[in-house]
């Protein structure tokens, strides 16, 4: 049988413990249907998911449920929206009790007195033109002034395929503010003309994703088998799609035979009672979805998977702690 | 250690195999002290599974909060007599 010891060296061994019972448990929250921007690509409104629920407005029903949640086991709460930091108050009732992450367009800043070390994602879909064209403005401007050398921010570049060539200005921009950078891929959910990745453009990307890991090491917060993962929907031979995604809500998963997937995992509502069927929006095709983190969440739950070779196993650490970084179970 | 507890160690490994598709390995040679979660690289939905089974087996039930706990064949061995014990 093939052990982890047996495949790893002590420095790769120490890595793979220091991140083996993290034992992660999230969730996703709706925190409104609002938005101060609207996106084109935007899943939440592109698929009505903005009109399936009435916000909860109710701060107190907030904190009891977050209370519930953690009985079930959650201890990362990762917000998106609609816009979040419209309702600081709610974004708090999670704050006080969980380890919070907030995915943000950055435009109102998240008071650091109120909110000291929570985690903060600002979006950010490519350069000042491709910025203007999908989101009505170049929002770059603002949130890197409101979040300059903020240790608990970072970028959320979504890539587009406009952006290929162009990727490293963007990596010298947000390393000139003092932040750090994820990158993910548009999965362009309204058809935007031009927005649509094909097949060459993906073989390009990837190989743009790792020349900025490669050059950008303490700037870029990635690995490159993740960007072979999203950038050819596969993983040892599988093909993601709804028979692999692991980030479908629990009570949604009537799949037969279960794949591997994020224990009790739920996208809440804003109303706090309705739930979505996964991480993105439900219109979308599963076998094109591009999801950052859905493809990151398949790699970590398949870990036996990856105790093949010490490649495989090496792969499946630098993904985890990519993960664990960005939501700060472990430092940058 | 004794004949009962030889034959508990020896059935959960074979659990183990048997659920987790664990190649290259005997229930006789599975290594009772072998940590599960650092080495075999077991998750806590590996360990759900696992604990169904040997709910059925054994007529316990084992807390999800234990799960962290059980983090070798020998500890889990040990945790379902200890269970047993307590329901006579």
């Amino acid at each position: 049988m093939k052990t982890v010891s047996s495949l790893l060296d002590a420095h790769w061994y120490e890595r793979y413990k220091r991140i083996s019972r993290l034992n992660i448990r999230s969730s996703i929250y709706d925190v409104t249907d609002r938005c101060n921007l609207r996106c084109k690509g935007c899943f939440f409104f592109s698929s009505g998911e903005h009109e399936r629920a009435a916000e909860e407005k109710d701060i107190d029903k907030w904190h009891a449920f977050v209370e519930k949640e953690m009985d079930r086991g959650v201890n990362l709460a990762i917000l998106i929206g609609g816009e979040p930091t419209l309702c600081m108050d709610r974004i708090e009732a999670f704050y006080k009790h969980l380890p919070t992450f907030c995915a943000t367009n950055g435009l109102i800043k998240v008071d650091r007195d109120r909110f000291p070390d929570m985690m903060v994602g600002l979006s950010l879909w490519g350069d000042a033109e491709d910025e203007t064209t999908l989101r009505g403005q170049d929002t770059f401007k603002v949130t890197s002034a409101n979040y300059e050398g903020d240790p608990h921010a970072y970028y959320l570049y979504t890539i587009t395929p406009k952006q290929l060539g162009k990727t490293e200005k963007i990596i010298q921009k947000i390393e000139n503010v003092g932040l750090k950078v994820h990158m993910q891929l548009l999965s362009n959910d309204e058809d935007v003309n031009g927005f649509s990745w094909q097949e060459d453009e993906l073989v390009a990307i990837r190989e743009e994703m790792d020349g900025m890991l490669d050059a950008y090491p303490g700037t870029v917060i990635s690995s490159k088998y993740y960007h072979q993962v999203i950038t050819t929907g596969e993983m040892l031979g599988r093909r993601f799609g709804w028979n692999e995604c692991p980030s479908v809500t629990i009570s949604r998963d009537n799949r037969d035979p279960q794949p591997k997937r994020l224990t009790n995992f739920i996208r809440w509502a804003s109303d706090l009672k309705t739930v979505h069927r996964c991480c993105t929006s439900e219109t979308r095709d599963c076998s094109t979805c591009k999801d950052g983190a859905a493809h990151m969440s398949w790699v970590m739950v398949n870990k036996r998977a990856h105790i093949k070779t010490a490649k495989d196993l090496q792969n499946w650490t630098e993904v985890y702690e990519m993960f664990a970084k960005l939501y700060q179970f472990i430092p940058w | 250690m004794t004949t009962d507890a030889s034959q508990t160690i020896t059935r959960i490994a074979e659990i183990i195999i048997n659920e987790l598709k664990l190649e290259d390995v005997t229930p006789e040679s599975f290594e009772p002290d072998l940590d599960l979660v650092d080495e075999v690289g077991i998750d806590s939905m590996d360990l759900a599974t696992i604990a169904l089974v040997l709910r059925d087996e054994y007529g316990i039930r084992i807390d999800e909060d234990d799960y962290p706990k059980l983090t070798t064949v020998r500890i889990i061995a040990e945790y379902i007599d200890t269970k047993l014990a307590e329901k006579e």
